[in-house]
């Protein structure tokens, strides 16, 4: 029984007339009636005929016309869906990644920027890995080069979106042009797709001169503008929100609006035409550990059996663990794992100097690592390990190398 | 007018809101008039031509990209109104209250129901789609002209509220997205304005039966399918008094008959209903196709044993039955089955007056919140039961129940209250009434009777003092 199909089905003293649909559950066969409404009924208890076989209608494709007055944009996308098409015969959502039918469902695009789309990955942002990074950095470099290209969006899934941008702005070194990061945090099938809005906003920012690795994601509930985030001093704050991606410990280096108006609030790199420095590598064997009160000290026993390089931790308050852990972690020190310590409150620096807990920890040869956002630490010292020498650990992590550090705090940083 | 003759045939479509949690959210179902807490701003994409079908009425709705703003009250409106957050597990409540519904209209219960998401352009759903799913199917009510089919019995989310347009914008109001909406869809069964209002009638006797439906205008949506011999079906949306019926088909015939005769073959479409009865261009017929699954939510599996054991309610019919067995006059039969008071009748079982138990139920409250201008207060039910166990063993007298419950609105203690108003013996009832007789024997019943009730305030009963000075007067 093929799906698509137009089917006949007998249930008890019914008769259904429909289309046959997939259905997940095996036990259930789903029709969708001439409604529109779809019914799911007990396989073993129905009687299918087949009316007619499933017919495919080939759609014709927008032309793509070049407007040389456009600058061109690249558009990498790895799996965050920016757009989708939906099936209503069987229901199904694809997604759309190219050119030619993104403009048919963001025809503003066309006033914009030239585009050219490219998929490197379709996956879920919660499986990417290491090496996808070092495989994003790599195909975004290669945009980059092109002297034609102004700048180059990433689409990208919104769970780990925030790791990825972090990635990036160590593995893009001396970066002359705009790397934006969008995702859509509903899906793209529905006519509410705050995506839409994202990869606009995301299109006029990599013609900017703001020669950063970025996210645009919406700034609030109402589709009115986006904000422009340094890509190592974001996260995403809010499982479901439109505006969840939040700048921690700085405010945006923008906001951008659907017009192209951008209004900016901080210091950026600016634009220039040199050629950025591919710094790729990342080392697996780095750990991000949350304490918590009860944990166990066989955790960092762990670590250090597998040949772990490097370990951040995501303290409490000023970079606090129990007192219990500091023999611990300075064998760990000892043998050359580095540690490093963020909070786990995110918002503030860390600080050894206050408290004993801080002082004894430091002493035992913790790196306090300042304001930096535990996940971007980690990215980090994934980077730094992958790149440099042992001897250059701890020098590199506390070096401020793209921005990652904020100068000084100032209040509206605090939940902006 | 020979209906058959011209070949009329009707349908109707009923939308029923439900009372209790909104169908996905936990939010109240529940209108405001209030100034709203906030208010954000959206556009929607509207859907282009999608994949093989188009439909014409998203196509209509297609114009340039309005700004939607979106009014906000914090006590009705949580991030999943607001699109920013994923449904919750469909109310069981409603769910079952669709359920038998559809069994009261001899369907066919669908044992696994997709929910879908429609979709809809023109701002009334934040999040551009409406989640409906279809419950039952293939049902009939029995009527004087033989039997109706029902098509469907779907359970739907009510839209956004519209509350001013300007020429770039529209404003909703977000209380009733999300609401649950019972739908009941006829075929084309009826075949006189007559049939249609019988059949009106009594599918929302059928849904009041069920005591989970909010009350009250806007909260029943009602319209009519008409096509006469040879021309397309025409919808009207809002018949607003179903006694109107009849002015609105015959209108409604008069004019498709014009078209008819001036040549003018319409296709399909939507119209509004006038005050004045006759109706407006709307818009096209919209398609069926443009529904798709809600992914967010997994299929509602029901089992047998779940569908049996929905309890049918009794119809309110039946009820009205009952209570004029009881004695009840036609009237307050109506009023009491019709109310949501009648399991309270049933369950308080006053059985030496009812006629008196069902006028405190639906008149006295009623009457002494208006008094107190607290239109919105509910006696608890625990409150009205005690009052008549009182009064089933003569601690309290009946015409005292009205003030007791004043007393009790302004904040006073049942037990203590109730102290006021002990019966007076019967031996000092005689002796106060004679005293009144002897004293003004110049005036008729009526006002000696008045006297006594108001020199004893409430501590007797209104007929036992009847009775008593009829004997005097002897």
């Amino acid at each position: 029984m093929e799906y698509g199909s137009k089917v006949k089905v007998s249930y008890e003293s019914n008769e259904f007339y429909g289309t046959l649909v997939e259905s997940s559950d095996k036990k259930i066969i789903l029709l969708k009636l001439e409604s529109g409404y779809n019914i799911g009924l007990p396989k073993n208890k129905v009687k299918i005929s087949t009316i007619s076989k499933p017919n495919y209608v080939i759609k014709k494709s927008i032309e793509k016309k070049i407007n040389s007055s456009l600058p061109n944009i690249t558009i990498i996308s790895t799996g965050g869906t920016i757009a989708s098409e939906v099936d209503y015969k069987t229901g199904a959502v694809t997604p759309v990644t190219k050119t030619s039918k993104l403009l048919e469902k963001l025809p503003e695009i066309k006033n914009i920027a030239n585009i050219n789309t490219i998929e490197i990955l379709s996956k879920f942002s919660e499986d990417l890995s290491v090496e996808d990074w070092t495989n994003i950095s790599n195909a975004v470099y290669k945009e980059l080069s092109k002297d034609n290209i102004r700048g180059v969006v990433v689409t990208h899934g919104t769970d780990t979106l925030h790791y990825s941008s972090a990635a990036l702005s160590f593995a893009l070194q001396n970066l002359g042009k705009p790397v934006v990061f969008v995702g859509g945090q509903r899906s793209s099938d529905r006519g509410s797709f705050d995506g839409g809005l994202n990869l606009i906003c995301g299109l006029h920012v990599a013609k900017s001169d703001i020669a950063e690795v970025l996210t645009v994601m919406h700034g609030s509930s109402d589709d009115n503008f986006c904000l422009v985030n340094r890509g190592n001093k974001v996260k995403k704050m809010h499982t479901t929100r439109r505006d969840s991606f939040r700048p921690i410990n700085t405010v945006p280096i923008a906001k951008v609006y659907k017009d192209g108006k951008i209004e900016i609030h901080s210091e950026y790199n600016l634009r220039h035409s040199n050629k950025p420095k591919l710094m790729q590598k990342f080392d697996e064997k780095v750990a991000l550990i949350k304490y918590y009160p009860g944990m166990d000290l066989k955790l960092f026993d762990f670590l250090n059996k597998n040949n772990y390089k490097g370990i951040i931790i995501e303290g409490t308050g000023l970079g606090h663990i129990h007192s219990k852990f500091l023999n611990k972690i300075s064998e760990l020190i000892k043998s050359g794992i580095f540690v490093g310590m963020t909070s786990q409150a995110n918002y503030g620096s860390v600080n050894p100097y206050v408290y004993s807990s801080g002082r004894n920890l430091f002493n035992h040869g913790v790196t306090y690592l300042e304001d930096m956002l535990p996940e971007t630490a980690y990215v980090k010292l994934s980077w730094v390990i992958a790149n440099f020498d042992s001897a250059e650990i701890k020098q590199k992590m506390k070096q401020n190398i793209s921005r990652e550090y904020s100068e000084a705090s100032h209040p509206n940083d605090f939940l902006y | 007018m020979d209906y058959s003759s011209v070949g009329l045939k009707c349908g109707l479509e009923i939308h029923q809101q439900l009372s209790g949690r909104k169908l996905f959210s936990n939010k109240v179902s529940k209108l405001t008039k209030e100034s709203p807490d906030s208010l954000i701003k959206r556009n929607l994409r509207s859907s282009s031509n999608e994949r093989g079908i188009s439909d014409s009425a998203a196509l209509y709705e297609t114009k340039k990209n309005l700004d939607y703003y979106y009014e906000i009250h914090n006590n009705n409106t949580s991030l999943i109104e607001l699109d920013e957050e994923p449904p919750k597990l469909i109310s069981e409540s409603a769910l079952s209250t669709a359920i038998a519904v559809s069994k009261l209209l001899n369907c066919t219960i669908i044992p696994n129901i997709q929910i879908m998401r429609k979709t809809v352009v023109d701002g009334s759903n934040t999040s551009g789609f409406q989640r409906t799913g279809v419950v039952g199917v293939n049902g009939y009510i029995k009527t004087s002209k033989g039997n109706v089919s029902i098509n469907s019995v779907i359970i739907e989310e009510d839209s956004a509220r519209r509350i001013s347009e300007t020429k770039d914008s529209v404003t909703y109001r977000l209380d009733r997205l999300g609401i649950p909406l019972i739908e009941i869809t006829t075929g084309p069964d009826m075949k006189s304005p007559d049939h249609v209002m019988e059949v009106a009638k009594k599918i929302g006797m059928i849904l009041r039966s069920t005591n989970s439906i909010l009350r009250g205008i806007g909260t029943i949506r009602q319209d009519v399918n008409i096509s006469i011999n040879k021309s397309s079906r025409v919808e009207l949306k809002g018949v607003q008094d179903i006694n109107s019926i009849h002015s609105i088909i015959d209108y409604e015939i008069k004019r498709q008959k014009t078209e008819l005769e001036m040549n003018r073959k319409e296709v399909s479409h939507v119209r509004n209903i006038k005050p004045d009865l006759t109706s407006k261009y709307l818009r096209p017929m919209p398609g069926s196709a443009r529904m798709y699954p809600e992914t967010d939510l997994p299929i509602i599996k029901l089992s047998k044993k779940f569908i049996d054991s929905i309890e049918l309610p009794e119809l309110i019919e039946k009820k009205i039955n009952r209570y004029r067995s009881l004695g009840l006059n036609k009237e307050i039969s109506n009023k009491l089955a019709n109310s949501n008071k009648s399991f309270l009748f049933d369950i308080i079982n006053f059985e030496e007056d009812p006629t008196f138990l069902a006028r405190t139920l639906v008149d006295t409250t009623k009457e002494v919140r208006r008094k107190l201008k607290i239109e919105n207060f509910k006696f608890p039910d625990r409150l009205l039961i005690e009052l008549f166990e009182l009064l089933s063993e003569n601690k309290i007298t009946k015409n005292s129940i009205s003030e007791i419950l004043e007393r009790f609105c302004r904040g006073e203690i049942i037990s203590e209250i109730c102290q006021d108003y002990k019966p007076i013996s019967d031996s000092e009832l005689k002796k106060i009434i004679s005293n009144i007789y002897n004293s003004k024997k110049d005036l008729n019943f009526g006002a000696i009777m008045g006297l006594v009730m108001k020199e004893t305030s409430g501590k007797a009963d209104g007929a036992k003092v009847a009775i008593f000075l009829k004997e005097i007067l002897k």
